[in-house]
């Protein structure tokens, strides 16, 4: 049985890893609350973000929290244009497979440039602090995982805060209720969409940098992250932020606490024995009401 | 394909939820099957095969590249060139290591083309990507020997595939030298031409560090010992190797930790680790999880007297990775590029001027791979694809010994070679042999480890 300062150890990590599987996560939310699409590349999204963290990084010596004010941006006006330029043009009818499709193209678009730009080797960007912890009684707090934490938190809050209280975050909401009639009333929804495309990416920029603090990386490392984070969002329900926040908490602490008493192998499985109960049990997701109503 | 399109939601639908209006949950439900369907698949992907598709986006023609004939200078020689078939993970989970034996392959054909070939025919290196992934490592020797009708084939990286890969080349007769499957069950396959090519098999590794470790006065001997281990047959081999001997001899294992290939965060695991204590850790690792574990460990303040990791170390990046931590830190080698063994310091030469810094374990293997093979082809004299030239060739290497880059080498009747790993160490930012004590040793063992 193990001690309890390691119970109380892998609790305090799987609360700061479950936060930044809610950062990870939610772009998968916006997109699907929007187009209703499956993106296959988020994570290849997320690992771009993360070399290019890794390069600004090694080369200009961009402290990783920083380069977020370049990548964000760039993944904005690059999410903006996917929307715009591939993901609208695709056939209504066929839309549901096509997407998956493209955005799986995507995933493997990047994962060759990255091969051919950066080689397979595993990179990690390691900060000053990146070895020190924080200690409170006799539960350890690395400073990485302090720091992606806050970001994460950050990130949700004010992607949250947008959703809730602005104009742009209301109109995103109505066209998500209901497009025809959020047209009805004049909302560009076209336009909307885009934008709310582009946050979602623009969150992937975000992600990418707290993975490159905490994590070593490779082009191929994405794969191992889709159904993880897929997991999440059917959990969480789909489409639903918060939804999504709570269940990443969640299965991030449970992954944790069967790492330290059971083993890895595992703790690999929980997010499938969690999807699993989920499909079964409440397909909806658990935290998720109403489609319509889950911002 | 069009799919009839009904507004009529079906009975099931209806009954399960109550909340939406009845054109929504159909639409979710097919979205979840799929996202379920997609999660599952892509899992599959993500442990065995992370890129298969890589290969396909990246190196579209891998499968069916020219042959690299220009790249190794064999144009000059009049003759049918020899065409050795190798099928290697360029890409996926195993491509760096993949990418330092090939390496190691090119060095070798340039060397023998420039010499003059073998048997005054060039050599001619015809490679396969096979993306990390055992089902198409055996297709793609499959392709090699039957359609390719390539004269030889040499070995692809990692136990895993060379597993899959010499039970093709036995069915075919076919010689097999392989340069990095060192797992204990490859030996016990029964194959029966197979050789590995490097001075020992994988459970023996660290024999001379369990010496080491015995003649230590018994009160600064590390008392507790943990392990955390990656699922794999050679990281396996290697730790439990070590564990075996030590549990003999009465060493206590704290904890044994076992985590699968995907495994990316390694807090947990290392909060066991440290929970236990152990004064000697023993990680039987591959490259990113080693330093997953040190930068785990740094954080939760876990200062072993004695760490040894598997694979990680042995690589040059790796004290960059670390942050400048590996100080102290051991690992079993079988190549040293420093060494004074014959046709080493033209080695070293040669890769680094066709490649960047010194060749470590994969790229000499994959060297020594290609000497093994030479010598055989230049004793018996005959270097084509038919059973009683492999067979000749099998027989020769069998009963000889061999001089490579790691040293003389030989084989039990297994493929087993009978030599013994050596025992490097990180000190002051350069890989020392600090084991066997004899000529190859170049700096003493430091213990216990300064902290990292």
């Amino acid at each position: 049985m193990p001690s309890a300062s390691l119970l109380l150890q892998g609790l305090a990590l799987g609360i700061l890893t479950g936060g930044v599987y809610a950062l990870l996560a939610s772009g998968l939310t916006l997109y699907f609350g929007v187009m209703r699409v499956v993106q296959i590349a988020h994570p290849a999204f997320l690992f771009l973000g993360a070399y290019l963290t890794y390069f600004l990084f090694t080369f200009l010596r961009v402290d990783p929290l920083l380069s977020i004010l370049v990548t964000v941006p760039l993944f904005f006006v690059l999410g903006v244009a996917i929307q715009r330029l591939l993901l609208s043009r695709l056939r209504p009818d066929s839309f549901t497979m096509m997407s998956v499709l493209l955005t799986f193209a995507f995933a493997l678009l990047i994962e060759g440039m990255l091969g051919v730009v950066a080689t397979g080797s595993f990179r990690s960007v390691t900060v000053d602090y990146a070895t020190r912890s924080f200690q409170l009684g006799t539960v350890r707090l690395p400073y990485d995982r302090l720091i992606g934490f806050a970001v994460a938190v950050a990130t949700l809050m004010l992607l949250f805060a947008v959703l809730r209280y602005s104009r742009y975050g209301q109109a995103l909401r109505a066209t998500i209720q209901h497009r025809e009639a959020a047209r009805l009333v004049g909302i560009d929804t076209d336009r909307i969409t885009a934008i709310g495309f582009g946050l979602g990416l623009a969150t992937a920029a975000v992600g990418g940098a707290v993975l490159a603090l905490i994590t070593t990386f490779f082009p191929a490392a994405h794969w191992g992250w889709i159904a993880r984070l897929m997991a999440i969002i059917v959990v969480g329900g789909l489409g639903s932020v918060s939804g999504a926040a709570l269940a990443a908490l969640m299965l991030g602490v449970i992954e944790a606490l069967v790492l330290v008493t059971l083993d890895a192998t595992w703790a690999a499985l929980v997010f499938y024995a969690f999807l699993f109960l989920t499909l079964v049990f409440r397909p909806q997701g658990f935290f998720g009401g109403r489609l319509a109503e889950r911002f | 394909m069009s799919r009839p399109r009904s507004h009529q939601p079906s009975k099931d639908a209806v009954r399960r939820r109550s909340t939406a209006s009845p054109a929504v949950p159909r639409r979710r439900v097919r979205w979840l099957c799929l996202i379920a369907l997609l999660a599952v698949a892509l899992a599959a992907c993500g442990g065995e095969d992370p890129t298969a598709a890589e290969g396909a986006s990246e190196e579209p023609a891998a499968g069916s590249e020219a042959p690299e004939s220009a790249a190794t200078g064999g144009e000059d020689l009049e003759g049918e060139p020899i065409r050795i078939g190798v099928s290697l993970p360029l890409t996926g989970d195993f491509s760096e290591p993949g990418k330092g034996v090939q390496n190691g392959y090119d060095t070798w054909a340039t060397m023998v083309n420039e010499a003059g070939g073998l048997l005054d025919r060039p050599v001619e290196m015809i490679y396969r990507d096979d993306g990390s992934d055992p089902n198409r490592v055996i297709s793609d020797y499959e392709q090699l020997i039957t359609s390719e009708e390539v004269d030889m084939v040499l070995g692809p990286f990692s136990s895993r595939l060379v597993l899959a890969a010499a039970d093709v080349a036995e069915r075919n007769d076919m010689l097999f030298i392989e340069p990095a499957g060192a797992a204990p069950e490859i030996f016990e396959e029964g194959f029966e031409n197979l050789f590995y090519a490097a001075p020992a098999v994988a459970d023996t590794h660290y024999d001379y560090l369990f010496e080491y470790i015995m003649a230590l006065p018994e009160d600064e001997r590390p008392a507790t010992v943990a392990y955390a281990v990656l699922d794999d047959p050679f990281a396996q081999g290697t730790a439990y190797g070590l564990k075996t001997q030590l549990e003999e001899a009465g060493f206590e294992t704290v904890t044994d930790e076992v985590y699968p290939p995907d495994q990316t965060d390694f807090a947990a695991i290392a909060a066991r680790v440290a929970d236990s204590g152990a004064e000697l850790f023993v990680g039987g690792t591959q490259f990113e999880d080693s330093v997953g574990l040190i930068r785990a460990f740094q954080e939760l303040g876990y200062q072993p007297q004695m760490a040894t990791f598997s694979t990680g170390p042995t690589l040059p990046q790796f004290s960059e990775a670390v942050g400048g931590a590996s100080e102290g830190i051991l690992s079993p080698v079988g190549y040293s590029a420093s060494a004074d063994l014959p046709g080493n310091a033209e080695f070293v030469a040669k890769y680094q001027e066709l490649y960047d810094g010194e060749p470590g374990e994969d790229p000499a293997n994959g060297y020594t791979a290609g000497q093994i093979l030479a010598a055989a082809i230049e004793e018996v004299e005959c270097a084509d694809s038919s059973p009683e030239c492999q067979q000749q060739l099998i027989d020769y290497i069998r009963g000889a010994e061999i001089e490579t880059i790691v040293g003389p080498l030989s084989w039990d009747e297994a493929g087993r070679p009978q030599g013994a790993h050596m025992i490097q160490q990180w000190l002051d930012g350069r890989i020392e042999i600090v084991l066997p004590d004899t000529e190859v040793k170049t700096a003493d063992l430091v213990y216990p480890k300064p902290e990292w």
